[in-house]
Parts: structure tokens; C-alpha cells; sequence
């Protein structure tokens, strides 16, 4: 039978996981985790693929503290489903480097198995992320790109 | 859209699906189901049925690239989106799904886009979380996030210049 996470053990987590809280995520990660970030690694150095609990230590541990400081997490959405759980946060943080604040939304889509953290997959709005993490505009616009219909978009 | 045939589509989506659009917040998962296959689907006919009026819809990304990002309010906004916006920049869209959730009146979806560029026929191909709520048994609220930075490089059809990113430190090296 499945097994049901509870509300609980999910703030458990990125209570530990914002903390980068090495003995609370060893306890909570399962050894053969497997851990994504969708995004460009040059500008945010946290993004890849991690194999095994000892990689996400030293993500969750060494690389994002070394990045981000003061990290904070707002559940906008909690999707909790079986062994699986979806949610849509924003996150802020003080970048180390210089002391700027960032914000940006993130999708966390995380899998439990024998009560523990065994995948999770995250999306980011990275042009968003790079972006501020950066300072500046991204320049998208160059006279190769194709012409599109004008499309007025109200925010 | 007639009001018999947005009954028909009514009814026949909910058909398929095994469920009928109710009006309380508790939606069975049959619903949820056939809504997210209804989206998947890019046919509004079918797909605005499961909507609110006051469908609150969002799309997370840079809107100079990706024209259509951005909030949009009220059911014939996102149908316009879906109908005319989107396809002005994509056709041919296939959404293949990883990960679905259901919880309650909420659902998460994570899944695989890919589509043909109208200007020029390339293939994209971007995951895209999407985070949806039920309100009287329509979808009031949509966020939808993409790795929006790999998405637009793809639109675009190269690199984007970052300048002054940061060099990867010794002991920051990344396996991918």
C-alpha cells in the first residue's frame, strides 16, 4: 500500500531543505535520491542533476548557501497525492555575493518511498531567476530574430 | 460557440471522462482528469467548458519572447490564449505528461511540451509545471511555470547572451 505524506512531514522538509540543515536532510533523504533543477548552470550554479544523498548534501549543504543566503519558501499551492508531492512556491533569498534580494517562483514535484525523499524534480521561471541573480535585463531581442504578429498582452 | 453545442461539448467531455462538472469544490478525480485531457488536447471548444468565468490564468515567462506569458483574466481571455495567442507562435503542440497529482479541489501537473514555431517550423520542446484549482467545479486558477530560460533560447533559435555571469568556482562544479 501506498504510503500517504502527510502536510507535516512536507513542511518537515523544506524546513530542513531552507535551513540547509545537514543532519534534518540526511535523516529525511533516502540514499538513492535523485534530484533536478531544470536551468542554466552558468548563471544559476544550483541547477543540474544530483545522484545520491551525498550530492544533495552538499547541494542543499555547501553550493546553495554559498549562492543564496536567508532562504524563505511560501507554499502558493500544496498538491499532496499518495507517495507524491507537487508544490508551487516562491522563493526569496538574499544573494551572498552582494547582499541584493531575489525572488522567484519555483515547482517542486517531490517522490517519497519508504518515507523518504527519493526524487524531486524542479521548474523554475529561469529567465526570471537569471535575470535577477545577474542584475539586468537578459537582451533577447536581435535582428535575426523571426518577426512575429504584434500581441498585445496586458499584466 | 452556439449554446447547444457548448452544452454537447459540455456533456461530452464530461462523458468521456465518466463525470459531470458539479457545483461544489469537491471534484472527483474523474473531473480532474478530463479537464487536464481537455487542456492537453489545445481544442478550446472542449476545453473551455471546464472553465470559470473568472478563470484566473498564468504563464510564467518572458513575454518578448514568448508572447503570450503573462496573467489573463476571464474565460474568453484564456480562450483567446489557447484559440489564437498561442498558436501565433506554436502549432502542432503535443503535451506529454510526467507527473499528476490530485488533491481536493487542486491539481499539478508536470509535463512535456513540444510544438512546431509557426514563423519557421522548428520543434521546441520544454517541461512546464502547471498548478490548477477548482472552484463550483470549473478551473478558476491556472499557474503554469517553465524552465522559461531554455524555452526562450529554443524560441529564439540561440544562446542568450548572459555577460557577467558568475564563474563556477572550484568546488562548484556541477555533474549533469
Amino acid at each position: 500500500m501506498a504510503h500517504t505524506v502527510t502536510r507535516q512531514v512536507v513542511d518537515a522538509f523544506y524546513d530542513a531543505y531552507m535551513k540547509g540543515d545537514r543532519d534534518q536532510l540526511t535523516a529525511m533523504l533516502h540514499d538513492d535520491v535523485q534530484w533536478s533543477i531544470s536551468g542554466p548552470i552558468s548563471v544559476l550554479l544550483y541547477c543540474g542533476e544530483r545522484h545520491g544523498k551525498a550530492q544533495v548534501l552538499e547541494l542543499a549543504c555547501s553550493i546553495l548557501p554559498s549562492v543564496l543566503a536567508d532562504l524563505k519558501v511560501r507554499h502558493e499551492s500544496v498538491v499532496i497525492n499518495g507517495d507524491g508531492v507537487a508544490t508551487l512556491n516562491r522563493l526569496t533569498a538574499r544573494r551572498r555575493s552582494d547582499g541584493r534580494q531575489i525572488g522567484y517562483r519555483f515547482a517542486h514535484f517531490i517522490r517519497f518511498q519508504d518515507g523518504k525523499v527519493i526524487e524531486t524534480l524542479s521548474i523554475i521561471d529561469t529567465f526570471d531567476a537569471a535575470e535577477q541573480m545577474l542584475g539586468h535585463s537578459l537582451a533577447v531581442r536581435d535582428e535575426e530574430a523571426p518577426q512575429r504578429v504584434p500581441d498585445l498582452v496586458l499584466l | 460557440m452556439s449554446q447547444a453545442l457548448r452544452t454537447q461539448v459540455t456533456v461530452q467531455a464530461a462523458t468521456q471522462a465518466g463525470a459531470e462538472p458539479n457545483g461544489t469544490d469537491v471534484v472527483e478525480p474523474a473531473l480532474v482528469e478530463a479537464y487536464f485531457k481537455a487542456f492537453a488536447s489545445r481544442d478550446p471548444a472542449v476545453f473551455g467548458a471546464y472553465l470559470h468565468d473568472d478563470v484566473v490564468w498564468t504563464i510564467s515567462g518572458p513575454i518578448d519572447v514568448i508572447p503570450y506569458c503573462g496573467t489573463h483574466r476571464g474565460k474568453a481571455a484564456v480562450i483567446d490564449v489557447m484559440a489564437r495567442r498561442a498558436r501565433n507562435l506554436l502549432r502542432d503542440v503535443k503535451v506529454k505528461r510526467e507527473k499528476f497529482l490530485i488533491d481536493g479541489n487542486r491539481g499539478a501537473a508536470l509535463t512535456r511540451l513540444t510544438g512546431r514555431l509557426a514563423d519557421d517550423s522548428r520543434i521546441v520542446s520544454y517541461r512546464v509545471a502547471n498548478f490548477f484549482r477548482f472552484q463550483d467545479g470549473k478551473v478558476i486558477e491556472n499557474v503554469s511555470l517553465m524552465d522559461s530560460f531554455d524555452a526562450a533560447e529554443q524560441v529564439l533559435g540561440h544562446a542568450i547572451e548572459v555577460g557577467d555571469a558568475p564563474p563556477l568556482a572550484d568546488d562548484n562544479l556541477v555533474i549533469l
